[in-house]
């Protein structure tokens, strides 16, 4: 069997635990720049508060009900992510733990006697709330396709399920596909599910009754015909090695403010390609393709004007093709700069930017071009001696020149809490 | 080929006076003097890592802000070591939230009630009947008090 551990509200449960009057008042957590909503405690759901939605449309709600709202911190939840990782890898052989996202991971469970996979469960939720303070659900079933559709279950009906479904019967798999949605089953989104409602199939129990075949025409190919197997109880997506490495690494950013002058634009950019090389140089991969967009701030809507509705800016995007597939700073970073310089207009007003590499090689077994310099072992050294250093000395004391110093554009964040696990001067309080 | 053993002893003069050694040699042949043999002794540095946290996920370090456990010698200011995975049991030193509230203290469980116990006279102890209120966070296992 297999499973996918889920933790409930997870942003939510973090704060929880540091926050002894919050226990069960309803909270919430907002995105970077506290734009939207991104995790509810079964308090504020209850309280009608939508999932992603901005937070301007709820704060009068939020005031008039007195959720507590948050601020992302996620510097915490980074680090109580790995604890609850860590606490599944210490319970089951390591390989057996796939970090699927922060919170989330599937666990294959084939040492384990179906008869004893539901205790086995059990054992693993209670360890992981008494040691990390995360509550999980916890969906078993014999694939992953199956192993989320217990998942749902369980979070939707906690007090009577203990948040532990096993799918472990055919006839229990059944039922559990009966109820669900077909918008809620993994991999269908929202525009094949309103395809699939077209064609009469509302429930994850009506896929499952179609042919392959069907799958394979309907739902794009060889990915439609795994869900169907999977809905049927047959396993196709296998566990995948642990951290897989990432294809593409993507940072992007609103501005705290309005942003229209180039220097500003350029240090915001060089330092976003400066978070994008340390994760490539953590996967040990060296990106060959950059890109870069500048998003411009919407035209004001003319006053009294019937366009009511929300305008998001126009992008503008720009990539560049690297001779030599790299992961050291500088390199990027001058790609990113000189794009960025092609992208940027005088007057305009921008509002977020972002850098995004892709197409890797292992760094370990470079292609170079047989006809330009290859970078050289002793840049990659230097790369390895900044990243020890901020590591150990936290918030970038080294940094490349052209990503100043003084922060403007940094996210805006004026609820976050203290970083309680990772800072040494920002523990919590005992009386 | 002529070979000479090295003595390390003998330094580097020998080695000046003739570089032919086998390859298994060149690490001691570079000698300074006496390194070889400690060599053998070598081991790693203490880390506290390892001595004070015995279960990393589970271990949280907490700040105290009160003089409520000076006899059980924690102090203003100390950071204490809280290992949540250490099951909770009479006469720990514990980290618990009460009534929204982080508090140290050492637990004393009775059938339907605990008992939070202070270490200093001023303060004095805490019944606690509805268990609803309470909740213990984790057990305290080691003190870090700067001198």
């Amino acid at each position: 069997m297999q499973a996918i551990i889920d933790c409930n509200s997870f942003y939510c449960s973090c704060e929880r635990l540091f926050a002894p009057t919050l226990q069960n008042a309803p909270i919430v957590v907002l995105s970077n720049n506290d734009g939207c909503i991104v995790s509810r405690s079964d308090e504020a759901k209850k309280l009608g508060i939508a999932m992603a939605a901005p937070y301007f449309q709820e704060a009068d709600r939020i005031k008039k009900f007195g959720i507590h709202t948050f601020s992302s911190n996620y510097h915490l939840y980074g680090d109580l992510s790995w604890r609850v990782m860590e606490t599944m890898r210490s319970l089951l052989p390591k390989e057996h733990v796939e970090v699927y996202s922060v919170d989330e991971a599937f666990v294959d469970l084939h040492h384990i006697a179906d008869k004893d996979v539901y205790d086995f469960c059990i054992h693993l939720k209670n360890t992981i709330e008494t040691w990390t303070g995360i509550s999980v659900s916890i969906g078993a079933a014999p694939n992953k396709v199956l192993s989320k559709v217990a998942n749902r279950l369980a979070k939707k009906n906690k007090v009577q399920t203990n948040c532990v479904v096993v799918l472990d019967s055919a006839q229990k798999i059944q039922t559990a596909l009966q109820k669900t949605p077909i918008e809620d089953v993994w991999g269908i989104g929202y525009q094949y599910s309103e395809k699939l409602k077209v064609y009469g199939i509302n429930t994850a129990f009506a896929l499952s009754m179609k042919d392959l075949s069907w799958g394979k025409k309907f739902l794009g190919g060889i990915n439609g015909i795994k869900l169907i197997r999977e809905l049927k109880g047959l396993q196709s997506h296998s566990m995948q090695a642990p951290r897989t490495e990432k294809k593409m690494i993507a940072t992007t950013r609103m501005f705290g403010r309005n942003v229209s002058e180039w220097q500003e634009i350029e240090e915001a950019l060089a330092t976003y390609a400066t978070r994008c090389c340390e994760k490539l140089r953590r996967q040990h991969s060296a990106a060959k393709c950059v890109q870069v967009f500048l998003l411009r701030k919407p035209p004001p809507i003319p006053y009294g004007s019937a366009q009511a509705h929300y305008h998001r800016g126009s992008q503008v995007n720009g990539y560049a093709l690297l001779d030599n597939p790299s992961n050291v700073t500088p390199d990027i970073i001058k790609a990113v700069v000189a794009i960025g310089k092609t992208l940027f207009e005088k007057g305009e007003v921008y509002k977020k930017a972002g850098v995004i590499v892709s197409d890797f090689v292992p760094d370990s077994v470079l292609q170079t071009n047989l006809f330009i310099a290859p970078a050289d072992a002793r840049r990659k050294k230097l790369m390895n001696v900044i990243d020890n250093m901020n590591a150990a000395y936290r918030n970038d004391v080294l940094k490349f020149g052209t990503s100043s110093t003084h922060k403007n554009w940094k996210m805006r964040s004026e609820k976050r809490s203290k970083r309680y696990t990772t800072r040494w001067d920002e523990l919590c309080q005992v009386q | 080929m002529e070979y000479i053993d090295m003595d390390p002893s003998e330094g580097i003069a020998t080695q000046q006076i003739n570089k032919n050694y086998q390859a298994g040699q060149v690490v001691q042949a570079n000698a300074t003097g006496f390194g070889a043999a400690s060599d053998d002794f070598m081991e790693r540095g203490i880390d506290l890592n390892e001595q004070l946290i015995h279960n990393k996920p589970a271990t949280f370090f907490f700040r105290v802000n009160s003089d409520a456990m000076l006899g059980a010698g924690i102090h203003i200011g100390d950071t204490l070591i809280v290992d949540r995975s250490v099951p909770p049991k009479t006469g720990k030193v514990v980290v618990a939230i009460l009534n929204g509230e982080f508090l140290v203290r050492r637990l004393q469980m009775q059938a339907h009630s605990i008992t939070l116990l202070p270490e200093n006279k001023k303060y004095g102890a805490i019944h606690i009947e509805h268990l609803e209120d309470y909740k213990t966070w984790g057990v305290v296992t080691y003190v870090i008090h700067g001198l």
